[in-house]
């Protein structure tokens, strides 16, 4: 890349960083885009600027020590991540969870995947010059926040699902907070709809955006609610049902073109069955145990493991390799938004500079699980 | 005339939009002015760590065996011991965290052998210098005693 730069320039395209520092990449992202005029030619967005050694660090730190780090990658979804980690781990020794336990990491799951969909919503409709929507997306986000605080003791980086369980238990007043919660956010919808999917400017600024079709979105392995947008109706918890996923009863929605609008009405579906998933978990919750007997230092026999969950975003996967002591030999995490993100190379150009903002704020990127 | 219907089923979206905020004026503030109110912690609200105060002894448990130590992914915790008398348990006698550090992923409370560790309710922890996000828990317990 560097080369182009010192080519001599003979045409009349252009050349522009958005980002590093940009409102609307929600992170430390830069697309290096190539413009005619106003069209996008080229788009290639570099990453790394937020790299930490996530996956490395993991190699010295226990099976427990590295719990901190996996809701550090998304920390929008923490404690899907947290999730799958302890079920990847989990599966490698032989642990069995008690069923209370896995409810309640559904039912906080689902509470996360929601919360994650309401920022979502807020921050791409402001992406889009409308701040109200924003700033009602996160009252109803701080419902839940005040939920989790209150079981995990945390609003962002959970670190609340423990290998053989959760680290605390719920009571009666989290079931009656949360049934309060689904009731109030069913009785908003409408309001939604109002301000944003039925106005006429949304409306312009998202149909026919970004095209991402199913050819495509396969090819880059694309996962999670653009997957679903482009009418292939593929979802972890259904194709390969982890937790109690497989006793619920739930729908998966999808769209049809793939376009901005679809992965939006995507979403707002998603956050519906999500509600629809928690009053089920929360009738069946079991009494007993939360937590199996675990030894303090987990030693997994050699191997090697892959586990994945749906996250908000879509299919994280953590591929494990053990040696037989209690520290990994090595971890993959398989993020779901490095692929969403990749997309953007072929969706881009053709488009106007102002689509930019809309396309990837409807791709619903979360830069530092990209970076890890 | 399809100009027509796009303007009226336009503007009228937009009039409805308006509608939601305008209902919305008349309802309830939900926000605290935060330095003047102050809202009620969970009781599970993780703050940085603080020794239990057992009443049977009237003081912390901590027989410095290092486990908390030693499970710290950011080696945040300084733990020493001493006997204090030949045939007596060993007891800490310096016990520093370096919250500047800490991720509050409280693996150091869930595997303390004796409870003696909690988390505190504290959350207003900003400070002006590095030096000042170490805490000094033995004193903090005499302290609060």
């Amino acid at each position: 890349m560097a080369n182009e730069f010192l080519e001599p320039i003979t045409e009349q395209t252009f050349y522009l960083n958005m980002g590093p520092q940009h409102p609307s990449t929600h992170g430390v992202l830069r697309l290096f885009l190539k413009l005619d005029g106003e069209y996008i030619v080229e788009a290639d967005p570099v990453i790394g600027y937020g790299h930490r050694g996530h996956e490395k660090m993991a190699e010295s730190h226990l099976y427990e020590q590295f719990l901190p780090n996996t809701s550090r990658m998304d920390y929008l979804a923490g404690l899907i991540f947290n999730h799958g980690y302890v079920a990847a781990v989990e599966k490698m020794a032989g642990i069995e969870v008690p069923p209370r336990a896995e409810y309640i990491r559904v039912i906080c799951a689902e509470l996360n995947r929601i919360s994650s969909h309401l920022l979502w919503f807020g921050t791409y409709v402001m992406d889009l010059g409308g701040f109200t929507p924003f700033l009602y997306s996160f009252d109803d986000r701080e419902n839940i926040l005040d939920i989790l605080d209150r079981v995990s003791g945390s609003r962002l980086t959970y670190s609340y699902c423990r290998f053989g369980g959760v680290s605390r238990d719920v009571d009666d007043e989290f079931i009656t907070a949360t049934h309060q919660f689904v009731e109030r956010l069913r009785s908003r919808w409408d309001d939604y709809h109002n301000l944003v999917t039925k106005n006429v400017i949304f409306i312009h600024r998202a149909k026919d955006v970004g095209v991402i079709n199913r050819e495509l979105a396969l090819r880059f392995g694309c996962t999670g609610p653009i997957l679903r947008a482009a009418g292939v109706p593929y979802d972890v918890r259904k194709a390969e049902p982890y937790s109690v996923y497989s006793e619920l009863d739930f729908e998966i929605p999808t769209g049809t073109k793939g376009d901005a609008l679809d992965r939006y009405l995507v979403r707002l579906q998603e956050m519906e069955q999500s509600l629809h998933i928690i009053e089920q978990a929360l009738e069946r919750l079991p009494d007993g145990a939360i937590k199996a007997a675990v030894p303090n230092k987990v030693r997994p026999p050699r191997g090697d493991y892959y586990f994945a969950v749906e996250s908000a975003r879509g299919a994280v996967g953590f591929y494990i390799v053990s040696d037989g002591t209690s520290y990994p030999y090595r971890l993959k995490a398989r993020v779901p938004s490095y692929g969403n993100l990749q997309v953007l190379t072929e969706v881009l150009p053709g488009t106007l500079v102002a689509d930019t903002i809309s396309i990837l704020g409807s791709i619903d990127i979360v830069v530092p699980e990209v970076d890890r | 005339m399809g100009m027509i219907k796009d303007i009226v089923e336009g503007g009228w979206s937009l009039i409805a939009g308006m509608w939601v905020t305008i209902r919305r004026i008349y309802r309830p503030v939900v926000t605290v002015q935060y330095p003047r109110k102050y809202l009620d912690m969970s009781p599970a609200y993780r703050g940085h760590i603080e020794f239990e105060q057992f009443p049977e002894t009237g003081s912390h448990n901590c027989v410095a065996c290092g486990t908390c130590m030693r499970f710290c992914p950011s080696n945040v915790i300084k733990v020493q011991g001493e006997k204090t008398h030949t045939h007596s348990e060993k007891r800490a006698s310096l016990y520093f965290i370096d919250f500047s550090h800490c991720s509050l992923c409280g693996l150091c409370v869930a595997n303390c052998p004796t409870q003696t560790l909690k988390f505190s309710g504290e959350y207003e922890l900003a400070h002006y210098s590095r030096w000042d996000g170490v805490i000094d828990l033995i004193q903090r317990l005499e302290e609060s005693a």
